[in-house]
């Protein structure tokens, strides 16, 4: 009974502890960091024309941390006049990538079917990455609305990963680590990644032998990026009460063994 | 026979698998797209196995009673969603995408979310300091999580350069002896399924 | 037959592609050098150890706690009258090697609930998965003698929707309250709901994982932990499998082999920093 009581003061003051942030709106100032620099540095150094794929591999359940990241560096792609290759590795994905291309697409006046295309869903993914080194057009011969991919303009001239220049994998599991150990070790294909915060560790070592080219992890790779970018949105927003749960998971921890230290001792006199 | 020719096909398309990396033959090339369609198929064809045994299984726990009101909501999710998606389409403004986006995805939210919950008490109950490689791990944990938000800038510009320090160096270290270990056993795994010596997932030998 | 078939029409239609492609030939990639001679190397230990298990040689793999307690909380199970429940986690499919480990581990797992008349409940994302459970444990049921005890409809397919799936088990957990829990497999963020969940009703809890993040959460709300290749050491230490020993063992001398290799590329590498020899 205990332990279930005090089960629900943790998870009360948790969600007191959010709710309160989330009504105060106080911008955060934080400094990027290496590996969302990288990232953003690299899109910011492309020629215009340059070739991305994006894979939207995600589920619905962690869209309120992978949108922010995935909407802030869909607008600086475009800002940045690439073209965009859509797809999803993941059923969920699809629809939500879909709608993502197309929202941020339309706020720079980009083309479907020149400027970007959505490819759709494949699954078997780790076929279906290693077929895009082969064949992008056997893959998908057709995109997401039903035209033949061949029809289009923006895929003229690009069949393989030769003609891409990065591809981006927005996920919440480990999709991005398909693509570095078949895209990137198989075909050379640079790989950077939008992640939720409780996959970035998993990718660091990825990340520190290269393999993985940059990572913008989390709600605050989300604030990060948009600092850098230029445009705050809900990744800064969501950073108070992110900062707030943490201070929140710092003080249980530090009153939890406050009191397994004075339980000790009482054992100890008693 | 039963066992004798899955074996055959496992053996013979696992090595086909192992060269076919190694070369870079036209024929090689072909072979591998080949197996990689067959694949999708395959995988096509295992979705209506899972439908199929959800269908029935709910069907038989309504019938027995178990449950009924809670198996009956999800057997009717489970064949309104493709009906919706017949009649109206996926693409945007369709009764499939507004049910997906408005039923499905705040759900898997809503569970998601409670992994902060879970995450609040189980560092409650777990980040304590018993012995010495428990403090430790309780201090290096104080210092990436203070790390990892804006307050640490606050307290010291250095604070952030040290939590990357401990993710970067002892942390990763030890990651990656457990990858190495993980990708050994992985592949000897593989091998063993390969050469026939593995056959649990044919029938439990 | 069957497979004769099946090569020559992958072969066909292969020769026929590589024909309109009109590729100019290269049967060995180059590139990939290292990782023959890797293969190459790994694949001789492996089958080195077992031929010398089958002359006679002897192998031992040190006691594994987690292991050690699997009889334990079959026990527990049964003097509690309450069942077992076992998932395989949401990451991974057949094809994984951690999803056929934890196979091996169920095979064990269901030999030991039949004998104890213990009910063994194996929830699943995967249509495949849950078929070869079905069979595993059926298999298991059988050798321990008791086909009668196996129940198809304890081993089912809920969805593949990863919280979909983790709020099902959650669910069976606290509505069922299982005295003893295996997660044992590929999980991902579901992890902890399902740990913390069976924690909250007092569980034993095992797990085992190949992502060493969800370790980390299974380290701090389960019973005993299967750290790395520990669960592929499973198979052999449950079953005592003479082979499966063997690929253990190879295991840890290609380990050696690495830390071996290591050693001189991070000395020569601090002599000779621009050296390359050891990048590939």
């Amino acid at each position: 009974m205990e332990r279930l009581r005090t089960r629900w003061i943790i998870f009360l003051g948790l969600a007191a502890v959010v709710v309160i942030s989330y009504t105060m709106n106080l911008p955060f100032k934080t400094s990027a960091s290496p590996a969302t620099e990288k990232a953003y540095k690299y899109i910011e150094t492309l020629p215009e024309s340059s070739v991305v794929i994006i894979s939207f591999d995600h589920e619905a359940s962690s869209l309120p941390e992978i949108q922010p990241i995935a909407l802030a560096m869909l607008r600086h792609v475009f800002r940045k006049n690439l073209r965009v290759i859509g797809l999803s590795l993941f059923a969920e994905g699809t629809a939500i990538g879909y709608e993502m291309l197309n929202r941020t697409a339309g706020e720079c006046n980009r083309n479907y079917g020149r400027d970007y295309v959505f490819l759709g869903f494949k699954p078997q993914y780790i076929s279906a990455i290693l077929g895009l080194g082969e064949s992008i057009r056997r893959v998908f011969p057709e995109d997401y609305p039903g035209n033949k991919t061949d029809t289009l303009a923006i895929m003229r001239n690009i069949d393989t990963y030769d003609s891409v220049r990065m591809v981006i994998s927005i996920a919440d599991g480990d999709r991005t680590m398909q693509w570095i150990e078949y895209a990137g070790a198989r075909y050379n294909q640079k790989v950077m990644a939008g992640l939720t915060a409780a996959m970035i560790t998993s990718y660091d070592p990825y990340l520190s032998s290269g393999q993985l080219f940059a990572v913008v992890g989390g709600l605050r790779g989300a604030a990060e990026y948009e600092l850098l970018y230029g445009r705050r949105a809900a990744g800064n927003r969501g950073m108070l009460a992110q900062s707030g749960a943490h201070a929140y998971v710092i003080a249980l921890i530090i009153i939890g063994n406050i009191i397994f230290f004075r339980s000790r001792r009482r054992k100890r006199e008693g | 026979m039963r066992t004798k020719i899955p074996l055959l096909v496992c053996l013979v398309f696992g090595i086909m698998m192992f060269g076919q990396y190694f070369s870079a033959h036209p024929i090689a090339k072909a072979v591998y797209n080949n197996i990689l369609e067959w694949w999708q198929i395959i995988f096509a064809f295992t979705l209506l196995v899972g439908v199929a045994s959800f269908a029935r299984n709910s069907l038989r726990n309504i019938s027995q009673r178990k449950e009924p009101i809670h198996r009956s909501i999800a057997l009717a999710g489970l064949l309104v969603m493709p009906v919706l998606a017949l009649i109206g389409g996926t693409k945007t403004g369709s009764p499939f995408l507004w049910s997906f986006q408005n039923m499905l995805a705040p759900m898997q939210s809503t569970v998601f979310s409670l992994l902060a919950f879970f995450v609040a008490s189980a560092s409650y109950r777990g980040f304590r300091a018993r012995t010495i490689p428990a403090t430790i791990l309780l201090v290096t944990a104080l210092i990436v999580l203070i790390g990892r938000i804006p307050l640490a800038e606050l307290i010291s510009q250095s604070f952030p350069k040290i939590t990357f320090w401990v993710q970067d160096y002892p942390s990763m270290a030890a990651r990656r002896a457990i990858l190495i270990g993980i990708g050994l056993g992985s592949m000897t795994t593989a091998l063993r399924v390969i050469l026939g010596i593995e056959r649990t997932y044919l029938r439990g030998e | 037959m069957v497979p004769v078939v099946l090569l020559v029409l992958v072969l066909r239609e292969s020769v026929c592609a590589a024909q309109i492609e009109g590729q100019s030939p290269g049967w060995f990639n180059t590139d990939t050098t290292a990782t023959l001679v890797f293969s190459f190397i790994s694949l001789v230990i492996v089958l080195y150890a077992i031929l010398s298990v089958r002359s006679g040689r002897r192998f031992k793999i040190r006691e594994i706690p987690g292991l050690k307690a699997v009889d334990e909380a079959i026990g527990r199970a049964t003097e509690m009258g309450a069942p077992i429940l076992y998932t395989p986690g949401w990451g991974g499919d057949i094809q994984r090697p951690t999803t056929i480990a934890s196979m091996n581990i169920l095979s064990s797992v269901a030999e030991r609930t039949a004998e104890y008349d213990c009910r063994l409940i194996y929830p699943t994302h995967d249509p495949v998965i849950m078929a070869v459970a079905q069979e595993v444990v059926k298999e298991g049921y059988a050798k321990a003698g008791y086909p009668d005890r196996f129940k198809p409809d304890d081993i089912f397919y809920i969805s593949s929707s990863q919280f979909g799936y983790a709020a099902a088990v959650d669910g069976i957990i606290s509505r069922i309250k299982p005295a003893s829990i295996f997660l044992l497999g590929t999980f991902e963020a579901e992890s902890l709901i399902m740990a913390e969940t069976g924690n909250s009703i007092g569980s034993i809890q095992i797990a085992g994982t190949d992502s060493t993040i969800q370790l980390a959460f299974f380290i701090v709300a389960c019973d005993y932990t299967l750290i790395g290749e520990e669960l592929f050491a499973a198979s052999g230490y449950l079953s005592q499998n003479e082979s499966t020993l063997a690929s253990v063992k190879a295991q840890d001398m290609i380990k050696i082999l690495i830390a071996l290799f290591i050693i001189a590329a991070m000395i020569w590498a601090t002599i000779r920093p621009l050296s390359t020899w050891w990048k590939f």
